[in-house]
């Protein structure tokens, strides 16, 4: 879409770094700031900045739409799943303490699976939104 | 002590001039662009209040994915925003009427970071206590948010999914009805 090398190297470059971040946000939730809703949003605009300065097209073709609305829907199947787990092993829904060995490696275990279905919702509902916004548009001008 | 409120009285100065800001320009761009602007100011006066959580859901949502969308969205709107209020003395008085009754109702809020407060003595030092011994999660935010109050994050959850759902619907029409092509037009409208 754009051909200015500025837009498009910096990009390149800022790609992988964005996603780290976010990876750092989304797994490191327990101990500082952030979790599945910030760590979502800031994955998601590392695949928004590439669609913008490289196109939609481009963008579909890094990340499928199919693939994009399989995980959307799997975010909130994966927080839904951890409560029936719990309630399937014998405690109440959404109570973690079973998940593990002990109540506290438990609770872990479910804070972690939690935050990263928040977190598969949040990215994959974010990148759906600005690519129907953006392909309306397309089939409005066609 | 004094810093503290130098930084408030500065970050309040910015907002409001924001505030009037956005009341004068008439182009969406702009509009847009004060709003995100707005959004990263309330992020760093979360940050002096000690919510660093909020402050980073606020600059990342509020001033970053937000102001894309609203951009993505923009591109349906006319460039300039139309005069359409006709009389701009009723808006006013309500609103200083309304700020002034909460102007009013704040001089009997607690203290800022008072323990005695009611919200301090409620459920807070359970929390506080448990997310230490029941969860050893050092961040409270997290314990609270995903486990003390998993069902309402389970709820936020469902919530973000219906809306891109519901987004998707309306707009994800590979051939729209010719009847129906204001429809989503006007929900977008709605959503800037």
């Amino acid at each position: 879409m754009h051909n200015n090398p500025i837009l498009r190297i910096s990009t390149k470059i800022l790609f992988a770094p964005i996603i780290l971040f976010g990876l750092y946000v989304q797994f490191h939730g327990d101990f500082g700031p952030g979790g599945g809703f910030q760590a979502g949003v800031i994955v998601a605009s590392a695949f928004i900045l590439y669609s913008l300065v490289f196109g939609i097209e481009a963008g579909k073709k890094l990340f499928p739409s199919n693939v994009n609305l399989i995980l959307l829907a799997f975010g909130g199947i994966l927080y839904g799943g951890v409560g029936i787990v719990s309630m399937i092993l014998g405690d109440e829904f959404l109570a973690y303490n079973i998940l593990g060995s002990s109540p506290q490696s438990g609770q872990h275990t479910g804070i972690l699976l939690v935050e990263f279905g928040v977190g598969l919702t949040v990215s994959n509902v974010m990148i759906a939104l600005f690519n129907a916004f953006s392909s309306y548009d397309k089939i409005k001008e066609k | 002590m004094i810093s503290e409120l130098l930084i408030n009285a500065f970050l309040v100065t910015i907002m409001l001039s924001i505030a009037i800001a956005l009341i004068k320009t008439r182009t969406v761009i702009f509009t847009v662009i004060l709003t995100s602007a707005y959004s990263l100011v309330a992020a760093l006066m979360f940050i002096t209040l000690d919510a660093v959580d909020v402050a980073f859901t606020e600059a990342s949502v509020g001033a970053g994915i937000s102001t894309i969308l609203f951009l993505a969205a923009m591109a349906y709107l006319p460039k300039k925003e139309e005069e359409s209020i006709s009389s701009e003395f009723i808006p006013a008085l309500s609103c200083i009427i309304l700020g002034g009754i909460l102007i009013w109702c704040s001089f009997d809020l607690p203290e800022i970071g008072q323990l005695t407060a009611p919200i301090h003595q409620h459920i807070a030092p359970e929390y506080i206590k448990g997310s230490k011994e029941n969860i050893g999660i050092p961040n409270i935010v997290t314990s609270v948010l995903a486990s003390y109050r998993g069902y309402d994050t389970f709820g936020e959850t469902i919530v973000v999914f219906t809306a891109g759902v519901a987004v998707l619907a309306l707009l994800e029409k590979k051939n729209p009805a010719k009847k129906n092509k204001s429809q989503p037009k006007r929900k977008i409208r709605k959503n800037a």
